[in-house]
Protein backbone atom coordinates (compact mmCIF):
# COMPACT_ATOMS: atom_id res chain seq x y z
CA UNK A 1 0.00 0.00 0.00
CA UNK A 2 2.76 2.38 0.93
CA UNK A 3 4.52 1.49 -2.31
CA UNK A 4 1.37 2.40 -4.22
CA UNK A 5 0.93 5.76 -2.52
CA UNK A 6 4.59 6.80 -2.60
CA UNK A 7 5.60 5.54 -6.04
CA UNK A 8 2.75 4.56 -8.33
CA UNK A 9 0.16 7.20 -7.53
CA UNK A 10 2.37 10.28 -8.19
CA UNK A 11 3.52 8.87 -11.53
CA UNK A 12 -0.03 8.07 -12.61
CA UNK A 13 -1.33 11.47 -11.56
CA UNK A 14 1.60 13.12 -13.33
CA UNK A 15 0.60 11.17 -16.47
CA UNK A 16 -3.01 12.35 -16.36
CA UNK A 17 -2.11 15.91 -15.39
CA UNK A 18 0.03 16.10 -18.53
CA UNK A 19 -2.85 14.72 -20.59
CA UNK A 20 -4.99 17.51 -19.16
CA UNK A 21 -2.41 20.03 -20.37
CA UNK A 22 -2.71 18.54 -23.87
CA UNK A 23 -6.26 19.90 -23.97
CA UNK A 24 -5.04 23.30 -22.86
CA UNK A 25 -2.20 23.48 -25.43
CA UNK A 26 -4.16 21.79 -28.23
CA UNK A 27 -2.35 18.49 -28.80
CA UNK A 28 -4.31 15.74 -30.52
CA UNK A 29 -3.93 11.99 -31.01
CA UNK A 30 -0.92 9.90 -29.97
CA UNK A 31 0.99 13.03 -28.95
CA UNK A 32 -1.14 13.11 -25.79
CA UNK A 33 0.11 9.70 -24.67
CA UNK A 34 3.70 10.70 -25.40
CA UNK A 35 3.36 13.88 -23.32
CA UNK A 36 1.75 11.97 -20.48
CA UNK A 37 4.46 9.31 -20.62
CA UNK A 38 7.10 12.03 -20.46
CA UNK A 39 5.52 13.53 -17.36
CA UNK A 40 5.32 10.13 -15.65
CA UNK A 41 8.88 9.23 -16.65
CA UNK A 42 10.22 12.51 -15.28
CA UNK A 43 8.67 11.98 -11.88
CA UNK A 44 9.76 8.31 -11.82
CA UNK A 45 13.36 9.38 -12.43
CA UNK A 46 13.02 12.03 -9.71
CA UNK A 47 11.76 9.39 -7.27
CA UNK A 48 14.36 6.78 -8.24
CA UNK A 49 17.19 9.31 -7.99
CA UNK A 50 16.75 9.30 -4.23
CA UNK A 51 18.83 6.11 -4.18
CA UNK A 52 21.69 7.84 -5.98
CA UNK A 53 21.76 11.24 -4.29
CA UNK A 54 20.27 13.02 -1.34
CA UNK A 55 20.28 16.44 -2.97
CA UNK A 56 16.86 17.57 -4.12
CA UNK A 57 18.25 19.94 -6.75
CA UNK A 58 20.32 17.11 -8.26
CA UNK A 59 17.24 14.91 -8.44
CA UNK A 60 15.37 17.59 -10.39
CA UNK A 61 18.38 17.93 -12.66
CA UNK A 62 18.43 14.19 -13.42
CA UNK A 63 14.68 14.17 -14.07
CA UNK A 64 14.97 17.13 -16.46
CA UNK A 65 17.78 15.39 -18.37
CA UNK A 66 15.70 12.21 -18.67
CA UNK A 67 12.67 14.14 -19.97
CA UNK A 68 14.72 16.07 -22.50
CA UNK A 69 16.36 12.94 -23.93
CA UNK A 70 12.96 11.22 -24.04
CA UNK A 71 11.36 14.20 -25.84
CA UNK A 72 14.22 14.45 -28.34
CA UNK A 73 13.88 10.75 -29.17
CA UNK A 74 10.10 10.97 -29.50
CA UNK A 75 10.39 14.09 -31.68
CA UNK A 76 12.74 12.22 -34.04
CA UNK A 77 10.47 9.18 -34.12
CA UNK A 78 7.37 11.22 -34.90
CA UNK A 79 9.18 13.90 -36.98
CA UNK A 80 7.71 16.72 -34.91
CA UNK A 81 9.17 19.71 -33.09
CA UNK A 82 10.71 18.77 -29.73
CA UNK A 83 8.98 21.70 -28.06
CA UNK A 84 5.55 20.08 -27.96
CA UNK A 85 6.65 17.15 -25.84
CA UNK A 86 9.30 18.94 -23.81
CA UNK A 87 7.08 21.83 -22.68
CA UNK A 88 4.34 19.59 -21.34
CA UNK A 89 6.48 16.82 -19.86
CA UNK A 90 8.55 19.35 -17.89
CA UNK A 91 5.49 21.01 -16.35
CA UNK A 92 5.07 18.65 -13.35
CA UNK A 93 8.62 19.54 -12.30
CA UNK A 94 8.09 23.32 -12.39
CA UNK A 95 8.21 24.53 -8.77
CA UNK A 96 4.66 25.87 -8.44
CA UNK A 97 4.60 24.62 -4.86
CA UNK A 98 7.72 26.63 -4.09
CA UNK A 99 6.10 29.89 -5.20
CA UNK A 100 3.08 29.18 -3.02
CA UNK A 101 5.18 28.07 -0.05
CA UNK A 102 7.26 31.25 -0.24
CA UNK A 103 4.16 33.43 -0.41
CA UNK A 104 2.53 31.68 2.54
CA UNK A 105 5.60 32.22 4.72
CA UNK A 106 5.71 35.86 3.54
CA UNK A 107 2.07 36.45 4.50
CA UNK A 108 2.67 34.83 7.87
CA UNK A 109 5.60 37.20 8.36
CA UNK A 110 8.31 34.53 8.57
CA UNK A 111 11.09 36.17 6.57
CA UNK A 112 13.69 33.44 7.09
CA UNK A 113 11.41 30.67 5.81
CA UNK A 114 10.25 32.93 2.98
CA UNK A 115 13.81 33.47 1.77
CA UNK A 116 14.62 29.77 2.12
CA UNK A 117 11.58 28.80 0.03
CA UNK A 118 12.43 31.46 -2.55
CA UNK A 119 16.02 30.27 -2.92
CA UNK A 120 14.82 26.67 -3.19
CA UNK A 121 12.36 27.65 -5.95
CA UNK A 122 15.04 29.43 -7.94
CA UNK A 123 17.37 26.47 -7.41
CA UNK A 124 14.83 24.06 -8.88
CA UNK A 125 14.09 26.36 -11.82
CA UNK A 126 17.82 26.60 -12.48
CA UNK A 127 18.19 22.82 -12.24
CA UNK A 128 15.43 22.38 -14.84
CA UNK A 129 17.11 24.87 -17.17
CA UNK A 130 20.48 23.20 -16.81
CA UNK A 131 18.91 19.75 -17.17
CA UNK A 132 17.21 20.66 -20.45
CA UNK A 133 20.48 22.14 -21.70
CA UNK A 134 22.52 19.06 -20.72
CA UNK A 135 19.84 16.71 -22.03
CA UNK A 136 19.80 18.06 -25.57
CA UNK A 137 23.60 18.42 -25.62
CA UNK A 138 24.00 14.79 -24.53
CA UNK A 139 21.51 13.75 -27.17
CA UNK A 140 23.37 15.65 -29.89
CA UNK A 141 26.69 14.09 -28.90
CA UNK A 142 25.27 10.58 -28.76
CA UNK A 143 23.44 10.76 -32.09
CA UNK A 144 25.27 13.13 -34.45
CA UNK A 145 24.08 11.43 -37.64
CA UNK A 146 20.53 11.28 -36.35
CA UNK A 147 20.69 14.96 -35.62
CA UNK A 148 22.06 16.01 -38.99
CA UNK A 149 19.36 14.28 -41.01
CA UNK A 150 16.73 16.33 -39.27
CA UNK A 151 16.67 19.62 -37.54
CA UNK B 1 9.83 34.03 -59.64
CA UNK B 2 7.74 36.59 -57.83
CA UNK B 3 9.78 37.60 -54.81
CA UNK B 4 6.97 39.82 -53.56
CA UNK B 5 4.67 36.85 -53.20
CA UNK B 6 7.43 34.81 -51.57
CA UNK B 7 8.12 37.57 -49.04
CA UNK B 8 4.41 37.79 -48.26
CA UNK B 9 4.26 34.04 -47.77
CA UNK B 10 7.38 33.95 -45.59
CA UNK B 11 6.16 36.63 -43.24
CA UNK B 12 2.74 35.02 -42.93
CA UNK B 13 4.27 31.60 -42.36
CA UNK B 14 6.68 32.96 -39.74
CA UNK B 15 3.84 34.69 -37.99
CA UNK B 16 1.88 31.42 -37.82
CA UNK B 17 4.90 29.61 -36.37
CA UNK B 18 5.47 32.30 -33.78
CA UNK B 19 1.82 32.66 -32.78
CA UNK B 20 1.50 28.94 -32.16
CA UNK B 21 4.42 29.03 -29.74
CA UNK B 22 7.47 28.25 -31.88
CA UNK B 23 10.89 29.25 -30.60
CA UNK B 24 12.75 32.07 -32.34
CA UNK B 25 15.43 29.84 -33.84
CA UNK B 26 12.74 27.59 -35.30
CA UNK B 27 11.07 30.56 -37.00
CA UNK B 28 14.33 31.98 -38.35
CA UNK B 29 15.64 28.57 -39.41
CA UNK B 30 12.40 27.55 -41.17
CA UNK B 31 12.19 30.77 -43.18
CA UNK B 32 15.86 30.59 -44.00
CA UNK B 33 15.43 27.06 -45.36
CA UNK B 34 12.41 28.12 -47.38
CA UNK B 35 14.26 30.99 -49.04
CA UNK B 36 17.19 28.67 -49.79
CA UNK B 37 14.86 26.11 -51.34
CA UNK B 38 13.36 28.85 -53.53
CA UNK B 39 16.83 29.96 -54.54
CA UNK B 40 16.72 33.55 -53.26
CA UNK B 41 20.25 34.97 -53.71
CA UNK B 42 20.28 36.88 -50.44
CA UNK B 43 17.79 36.51 -47.63
CA UNK B 44 17.75 37.81 -44.06
CA UNK B 45 15.35 36.90 -41.30
CA UNK B 46 15.20 38.57 -37.92
CA UNK B 47 12.73 37.66 -35.23
CA UNK B 48 12.10 38.62 -31.64
CA UNK B 49 8.98 37.60 -29.72
CA UNK B 50 7.01 40.66 -30.82
CA UNK B 51 8.37 41.29 -34.31
CA UNK B 52 9.38 39.47 -37.48
CA UNK B 53 11.39 41.00 -40.34
CA UNK B 54 12.00 39.20 -43.63
CA UNK B 55 14.19 40.78 -46.28
CA UNK B 56 14.76 39.19 -49.69
CA UNK B 57 17.20 40.58 -52.24
CA UNK B 58 16.88 39.50 -55.88
CA UNK B 59 19.92 39.16 -58.16
CA UNK B 60 18.94 42.48 -59.78
CA UNK B 61 16.78 45.19 -58.33
CA UNK B 62 15.64 46.47 -55.00
CA UNK B 63 15.42 44.31 -51.88
CA UNK B 64 11.94 43.46 -50.63
CA UNK B 65 11.42 43.78 -46.89
CA UNK B 66 8.39 42.79 -44.88
CA UNK B 67 7.86 43.60 -41.24
CA UNK B 68 5.25 41.92 -39.13
CA UNK B 69 4.23 42.88 -35.62
CA UNK B 70 3.37 39.77 -33.57
CA UNK B 71 0.57 40.43 -31.07
CA UNK B 72 0.27 38.67 -27.73
CA UNK B 73 -0.67 35.09 -28.44
CA UNK B 74 -1.49 31.74 -26.90
CA UNK B 75 -0.02 28.34 -27.61
CA UNK B 76 -1.24 25.85 -30.20
CA UNK B 77 1.22 22.99 -30.39
CA UNK B 78 -0.77 21.04 -32.96
CA UNK B 79 -0.66 23.98 -35.36
CA UNK B 80 3.09 24.30 -34.74
CA UNK B 81 3.55 20.66 -35.77
CA UNK B 82 1.43 21.15 -38.88
CA UNK B 83 3.36 24.27 -39.92
CA UNK B 84 6.62 22.44 -39.36
CA UNK B 85 5.46 19.58 -41.58
CA UNK B 86 4.30 22.09 -44.22
CA UNK B 87 7.73 23.75 -44.17
CA UNK B 88 9.44 20.40 -44.84
CA UNK B 89 7.04 19.65 -47.67
CA UNK B 90 7.54 23.07 -49.28
CA UNK B 91 11.33 22.74 -49.10
CA UNK B 92 11.02 19.39 -50.90
CA UNK B 93 8.45 20.28 -53.54
CA UNK B 94 9.01 24.03 -54.02
CA UNK B 95 5.57 24.95 -55.43
CA UNK B 96 4.95 28.54 -56.66
CA UNK B 97 4.55 30.99 -53.75
CA UNK B 98 0.86 31.58 -54.52
CA UNK B 99 0.19 27.88 -54.17
CA UNK B 100 2.22 27.74 -50.95
CA UNK B 101 0.13 30.59 -49.58
CA UNK B 102 -3.00 28.63 -50.49
CA UNK B 103 -1.67 25.57 -48.65
CA UNK B 104 -0.96 27.67 -45.56
CA UNK B 105 -4.42 29.24 -45.67
CA UNK B 106 -5.98 25.77 -45.91
CA UNK B 107 -3.95 24.73 -42.87
CA UNK B 108 -5.16 27.75 -40.88
CA UNK B 109 -8.79 27.12 -41.77
CA UNK B 110 -8.78 23.37 -41.13
CA UNK B 111 -6.68 23.28 -37.97
CA UNK B 112 -8.26 21.11 -35.30
CA UNK B 113 -9.21 22.85 -32.10
CA UNK B 114 -10.72 21.55 -28.90
CA UNK B 115 -14.13 22.94 -28.01
CA UNK B 116 -14.45 25.26 -25.00
CA UNK B 117 -15.91 22.37 -23.00
CA UNK B 118 -12.94 20.11 -23.78
CA UNK B 119 -10.45 22.81 -22.79
CA UNK B 120 -12.29 23.38 -19.51
CA UNK B 121 -12.29 19.61 -18.94
CA UNK B 122 -8.53 19.67 -19.50
CA UNK B 123 -8.13 22.44 -16.91
CA UNK B 124 -10.27 20.53 -14.43
CA UNK B 125 -8.43 17.21 -14.66
CA UNK B 126 -5.05 18.94 -14.63
CA UNK B 127 -5.94 20.74 -11.41
CA UNK B 128 -7.36 17.55 -9.90
CA UNK B 129 -4.47 15.26 -10.79
CA UNK B 130 -1.85 17.78 -9.68
CA UNK B 131 -3.63 17.89 -6.33
CA UNK B 132 -3.30 14.09 -6.13
CA UNK B 133 0.29 14.44 -7.34
CA UNK B 134 1.16 16.68 -4.39
CA UNK B 135 -0.37 14.21 -1.95
CA UNK B 136 -4.04 15.17 -1.79
CA UNK B 137 -6.85 12.82 -0.81
CA UNK B 138 -9.76 11.78 -3.03
CA UNK B 139 -11.90 14.68 -1.80
CA UNK B 140 -8.99 17.03 -2.45
CA UNK B 141 -8.95 15.68 -5.99
CA UNK B 142 -12.55 16.83 -6.46
CA UNK B 143 -11.73 20.26 -5.01
CA UNK B 144 -8.65 20.46 -7.25
CA UNK B 145 -10.87 19.78 -10.27
CA UNK B 146 -13.21 22.60 -9.20
CA UNK B 147 -10.34 25.05 -8.69
CA UNK B 148 -8.82 24.03 -12.03
CA UNK B 149 -12.17 24.62 -13.67
CA UNK B 150 -12.35 28.07 -12.10
CA UNK B 151 -8.88 28.91 -13.43
CA UNK B 152 -9.93 27.68 -16.87
CA UNK B 153 -13.05 29.84 -16.77
CA UNK B 154 -11.25 32.91 -15.50
CA UNK B 155 -8.32 32.72 -17.95
CA UNK B 156 -10.74 32.30 -20.86
CA UNK B 157 -13.53 34.67 -19.91
CA UNK B 158 -11.92 37.33 -17.73
CA UNK B 159 -10.47 39.21 -20.70
CA UNK B 160 -13.47 41.55 -21.12
CA UNK B 161 -13.30 42.45 -17.42
CA UNK B 162 -9.61 42.39 -16.62
CA UNK B 163 -8.45 43.63 -20.02
CA UNK B 164 -5.74 42.03 -22.11
CA UNK B 165 -3.08 42.51 -19.42
CA UNK B 166 -1.80 38.97 -18.88
CA UNK B 167 -0.11 39.92 -15.59
CA UNK B 168 -3.34 41.15 -14.03
CA UNK B 169 -5.34 38.22 -15.44
CA UNK B 170 -2.93 35.70 -13.91
CA UNK B 171 -3.03 37.56 -10.60
CA UNK B 172 -6.83 37.48 -10.53
CA UNK B 173 -7.04 33.81 -11.53
CA UNK B 174 -4.52 32.81 -8.86
CA UNK B 175 -6.37 34.81 -6.21
CA UNK B 176 -9.77 33.40 -7.19
CA UNK B 177 -8.67 29.77 -7.20
CA UNK B 178 -6.78 30.16 -3.94
CA UNK B 179 -9.88 31.70 -2.33
CA UNK B 180 -12.08 28.92 -3.66
CA UNK B 181 -9.69 26.31 -2.24
CA UNK B 182 -9.90 27.90 1.21
CA UNK B 183 -13.69 28.13 1.00
CA UNK B 184 -13.95 24.47 -0.04
CA UNK B 185 -11.82 23.44 2.94
CA UNK B 186 -13.88 25.64 5.26
CA UNK B 187 -17.06 24.06 3.95
CA UNK B 188 -15.63 20.66 4.87
CA UNK B 189 -15.35 19.25 1.35
CA UNK B 190 -11.55 19.39 1.06
CA UNK B 191 -8.90 18.53 3.63
CA UNK B 192 -5.76 20.44 2.78
CA UNK B 193 -6.11 23.96 1.35
CA UNK B 194 -2.36 24.10 0.62
CA UNK B 195 -2.37 20.98 -1.55
CA UNK B 196 -5.45 22.03 -3.50
CA UNK B 197 -4.08 25.53 -4.10
CA UNK B 198 -0.72 24.26 -5.30
CA UNK B 199 -2.35 21.67 -7.54
CA UNK B 200 -4.60 24.21 -9.24
CA UNK B 201 -1.80 26.80 -9.45
CA UNK B 202 0.22 24.44 -11.63
CA UNK B 203 -2.12 25.53 -14.44
CA UNK B 204 -0.76 29.07 -14.17
CA UNK B 205 2.95 28.52 -13.48
CA UNK B 206 5.14 29.87 -16.27
CA UNK B 207 6.52 26.48 -17.29
CA UNK B 208 6.19 27.16 -21.00
CA UNK B 209 7.87 30.57 -20.88
CA UNK B 210 10.66 29.09 -18.76
CA UNK B 211 11.28 26.17 -21.12
CA UNK B 212 11.16 28.42 -24.19
CA UNK B 213 13.53 30.88 -22.54
CA UNK B 214 16.06 28.13 -21.80
CA UNK B 215 15.92 26.73 -25.32
CA UNK B 216 16.38 30.19 -26.83
CA UNK B 217 19.31 31.09 -24.64
CA UNK B 218 20.84 27.73 -25.56
CA UNK B 219 20.36 28.52 -29.24
CA UNK B 220 22.05 31.91 -28.75
CA UNK B 221 18.96 34.12 -29.12
CA UNK B 222 19.70 36.22 -26.08
CA UNK B 223 17.15 38.99 -26.63
CA UNK B 224 14.25 36.56 -26.98
CA UNK B 225 15.59 34.39 -24.17
CA UNK B 226 15.73 37.38 -21.84
CA UNK B 227 12.28 38.53 -22.88
CA UNK B 228 10.81 35.11 -22.10
CA UNK B 229 12.74 34.94 -18.82
CA UNK B 230 11.21 38.29 -17.86
CA UNK B 231 7.80 36.95 -18.81
CA UNK B 232 8.18 33.92 -16.56
CA UNK B 233 9.45 35.98 -13.62
CA UNK B 234 6.54 38.41 -14.05
CA UNK B 235 4.03 35.56 -14.21
CA UNK B 236 5.50 33.95 -11.11
CA UNK B 237 5.27 37.31 -9.35
CA UNK B 238 1.63 37.65 -10.40
CA UNK B 239 0.85 34.19 -9.02
CA UNK B 240 2.64 34.98 -5.77
CA UNK B 241 0.83 38.31 -5.38
CA UNK B 242 -2.54 36.74 -6.20
CA UNK B 243 -2.19 33.87 -3.73
CA UNK B 244 -0.68 36.23 -1.17
CA UNK B 245 -3.76 38.46 -1.36
CA UNK B 246 -6.07 35.44 -1.11
CA UNK B 247 -4.12 34.03 1.84
CA UNK B 248 -4.30 37.36 3.64
CA UNK B 249 -8.04 37.47 2.97
CA UNK B 250 -8.32 33.88 4.13
CA UNK B 251 -6.89 34.69 7.54
CA UNK B 252 -9.75 37.14 7.98
CA UNK B 253 -12.38 34.50 7.23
Amino acid sequence: MEFLIDWVLPCISSFFACIGFCFVFNIHGPGMIICGGGGALGWLVYLLAVFATGSEILRFLLAAIAITVYSEIMARVRRCPVTSYLIIALLPLVPGGGIYEAMRCCVQGDTALFLAALVRTFGIAGALALGALLGSSIFRILSPSFYRTQK
Amino acid sequence: MDLNALAAFCSKFGRQLMESGGEIYRVEDSIHRLTQAYGVPEAHVFAIPSCLIVSLTPAQGQPITRLCRIPAHGIDLDHLEQCNALCRRLCREVPPPEQALQLLDDLIVTRPRYSNAAVLFGHAITGGFFTLFFGGSVMDFVCGCLCGLLIGLSTRFLTPIAGSNAFFRTLLSAALSSLLAQLLVLSGLGHSADTITIGALMLLVPGVALTTAMREIMAGDLISGLSHTTESVLTATAIALGTGAALALGTLL
